[in-house]
């Protein structure tokens, strides 16, 4: 039988870059983003042994992901300390996304889009195409209603779109 | 089935980064830590659970002998299972039995340790004599093991 810690594994391994990413959305580097991964798999651990000790549903760990995000912004040396980062790893093209085709040209542009959207917007397109999860899984973790995160969606779309188009112009004009 | 929208088939060409083998490695350290040592017991065959009640049935007869035969006769042989000190087997051998025979005892005297206390020496001739089953060919192996021992009991009494 798989032991508790070898199912956690498991469950890490599947959706550590779902969490990843999302927790990119609370951090501005890649180093915070992963110690707020485990800040929240340490508090999901306390929490699930008391229910089982398995590992968590996915909704719930983004709640938690965004909790520890959420603290984290209010300490204002932590935001002094994340600014700094900010321009150290800029240097090392710190990115949220991976695109599977190198030359991907379209991929490329989307990456950065989608880091620059608003944090509402964003985090409910990481959710929901990433994450997997479902409007109202979405509206639960957000505490927001099911028609506004699928409204939030729509808009984050648009922009998104609207974005790859306009540095597509700008590119053709450019060339 | 609601068409993806063009923007989501793009969307779908962006993949999230693994976690660094650092956070990875930290996890997994943190989660053993957190699971604490496997507390499931070893799997122990019946055949193993039987070899132990034998192994300590011969150590409670063992001693039983020790004790019986004090004092002791010189060159007597006593064919008695003695007190066993078991080295577990190497995995894929099964152990089935273990036995220490006493074949002889030899009343040595007296002696004195360094403190000047008398003390009884006694000469055992020890055979060790394990059973074995190989799991993959299902042969038995029984490995002897000849040793002599110097026992010596202080002397209370005169």
């Amino acid at each position: 039988m798989n032991s508790p810690a070898n199912e956690w594994k498991q469950w890490l391994a599947e959706n550590g870059p779902r969490l990843l990413l999302f927790a990119r959305g609370w951090s501005n580097c890649r180093q915070d983003a992963e110690d707020l991964v485990q800040e929240a798999v340490l508090r999901m651990w306390n929490y699930q042994a008391e229910r089982g000790g398995s590992p968590p549903d996915l909704p719930l760990v983004f709640s938690t992901i965004r909790f520890c995000g959420l603290n984290h912004h209010r300490s204002e040396t932590r935001r002094r300390k994340r600014e700094e980062s900010v321009i150290y790893l800029n240097d090392f093209q710190d990115v949220w996304l991976d695109p599977l085709l190198e030359e991907d040209e379209e991929a490329l542009i989307l990456r950065d889009a989608v880091q620059n959207l608003s944090q509402k917007l964003r985090e409910v397109v990481v959710m929901k195409f990433w994450g997997g999860l479902t409007f109202l899984q979405i509206s639960e973790t957000l505490a927001i209603s099911p028609n506004t995160a699928a409204s939030r969606y729509r808009y984050a779309l648009e922009q998104l779109s609207h974005e790859l188009r306009r540095i597509k112009e700008e590119r053709h004009a450019s060339a | 089935m609601q068409a993806p929208d063009p923007i989501e088939t793009v969307l779908a060409r962006l993949m999230p980064p693994a976690l660094s083998q650092n956070c990875q490695d930290g996890l997994d350290s943190m989660i053993d830590d957190l699971a604490g040592p496997d507390t499931a017991p070893p799997r122990v065959s019946a055949i193993r659970r039987t070899a132990r009640w034998v192994l300590g049935g011969g150590i409670a007869a063992g001693i039983g002998a020790l004790v019986a035969v004090f004092p002791f006769s010189n060159n007597q042989a006593v064919p008695q299972r003695a007190a066993v000190s078991v080295v577990d087997p190497p995995s894929g051998l099964v152990l089935l039995s273990a036995s220490d025979r006493v074949e002889s005892m030899i009343d040595e005297g007296w002696r004195e340790d360094a403190s000047g206390a008398a003390l009884r020496a006694v000469r055992l001739n020890v055979v060790e004599e394990n059973q074995v089953r190989d799991e993959e060919s299902g042969m038995k192996v029984r490995i002897s093991e000849p040793r002599e021992e110097v026992l010596l009991v202080p002397i209370r009494e005169f």
